[in-house]
């Protein structure tokens, strides 16, 4: 399952993406997160330590985290600020925590977190504004390890074609 | 010199690891007559007066914990509502994290120089260390073996006004554990690692397993 997360107002680039899929026979899940309520993460761990996978933020964000439980793909159109995701954007990020648990191992010579499910989901980007490119490049492989996937590159919202054709 | 200190975790004071390491960078910051203010971005309540010390002041120290690879939504929420200031402030950080090595950090700290550019402020460096999960789960003198090392830390920002030095880079530790140390490290997380974090979790009230899936 793809899973498409708009963090911004503008709907026009999921319409695009939800054509493009189609012409290509598949239709991937789209969540309009905009308007949705999505806090924070208050970095409290429970989500690791006194509610395994649970967090304890109780809003809008548990429909997505059940998702990317289930998804091969999540992509999350952002808005930028500062050369990078806006906070909206990152906070769909931040929020992934219940996905990994507590305990610790090496990967690739380097301390991660055990995941919590089966599932792997790799992580795509498209945003709007003046992102940091180069950055953003950058922050999303680093960033899928906390997915143990890998990233599927970073887009400008006018190359949601190319996009697309790393959804197949 | 005075500082303006912006602790940029999104947890609350009282259980903020970031704020627990400023206690003691700030008694080794504040030995020799530099002074210092400290705000926190959690407290939104607060927010209206870090913008107006942002303005206000041309020595800036942004500490802030690592969250997923980068700054936390709360911090960047809130410094999307700064206007750059292109009058030579100068703008530190001391950047955080769970995860021990110094190479977890190197991203963060990359979007760090960055923002410094974006605010149209002078990069005063990163100071950047790992490894400190367990503060909040220490007290006494077991905290203070974690944090104690800020203090000098304190100190020679205090002395050069940054972080750029060879101490405070070498104060980052390991960039990755040789293999000797994975192997070992890698065996305690799988073992007495697990004990310990099961435990950690019933001193918490918790009843399930650690890698309990609440959803199918």
């Amino acid at each position: 399952m793809i899973l498409i997360v708009n963090t911004t107002s503008d709907t026009s680039v999921t319409e695009e993406i939800k054509k493009l899929a189609a012409a290509g026979g598949f239709e991937p899940e789209v969540i309009e997160a905009y308007g949705l309520n999505i806090s924070h993460c208050i970095g409290c761990n429970h989500c690791w330590l006194k509610t395994p996978g649970e967090c304890s933020i109780k809003d809008d964000y548990e429909i997505i985290l059940k998702k990317i439980i289930h998804a091969d793909q999540l992509w999350v159109i952002s808005d930028t600020a500062l050369g990078f995701l806006d906070h909206k954007g990152k906070n769909i990020f931040d929020r992934i925590l219940p996905i990994a648990t507590m305990y610790l191992k090496f990967v690739k010579g380097q301390m991660r977190h055990v995941p919590r499910y089966r599932q792997r989901t790799n992580i795509g980007i498209i945003y709007r504004g003046e992102g940091d490119r180069e950055y953003l490049d950058r922050w999303s492989k680093r960033a899928a390890l906390n997915f143990d996937s890998k990233s599927l590159g970073v887009f400008k919202e006018n190359e949601v074609k190319e996009a697309v054709s790393c959804m197949c | 010199m005075h500082v303006l200190i912006i602790n940029g975790s999104p947890r609350v004071k009282q259980y903020s690891n970031t704020d627990k390491i400023l206690e003691k960078f700030t008694a080794g910051l504040s030995e020799n007559n530099t002074t210092f203010e400290q705000y926190e971005i959690s407290d939104k309540k607060q927010w209206d007066d870090i913008r107006n010390a942002y303005y206000a002041n041309s020595n800036i120290l942004i500490a802030l914990p690592l969250y997923v690879e980068c700054i936390p939504g709360l911090l960047m929420e809130f410094l999307e509502t700064l206007t750059p200031k292109n009058d030579g402030t100068k703008i530190s950080y001391l950047l955080q994290s769970g995860f021990a090595e110094g190479v977890q950090l190197r991203c963060g700290e990359e979007y760090l120089k960055k923002l410094t550019a974006r605010l149209g402020c002078e990069y005063g460096g990163t100071l950047v260390k790992g490894d400190n999960f367990s503060i909040r789960f220490f007290e006494g003198e077991m905290r203070d073996r974690v944090t104690g090392q800020y203090t000098e830390m304190g100190r020679e920002y205090a002395l050069n006004g940054g972080f750029n030095t060879d101490k405070c880079k070498a104060f980052t530790g390991y960039e990755v554990f040789p293999l000797h140390m994975r192997i070992m490290l890698g065996t305690i997380f799988a073992t007495l690692g697990r004990k310990m974090f099961t435990k950690l979790a019933r001193n918490w009230g918790c009843t399930k397993p650690i890698g309990y899936r609440p959803y199918k």
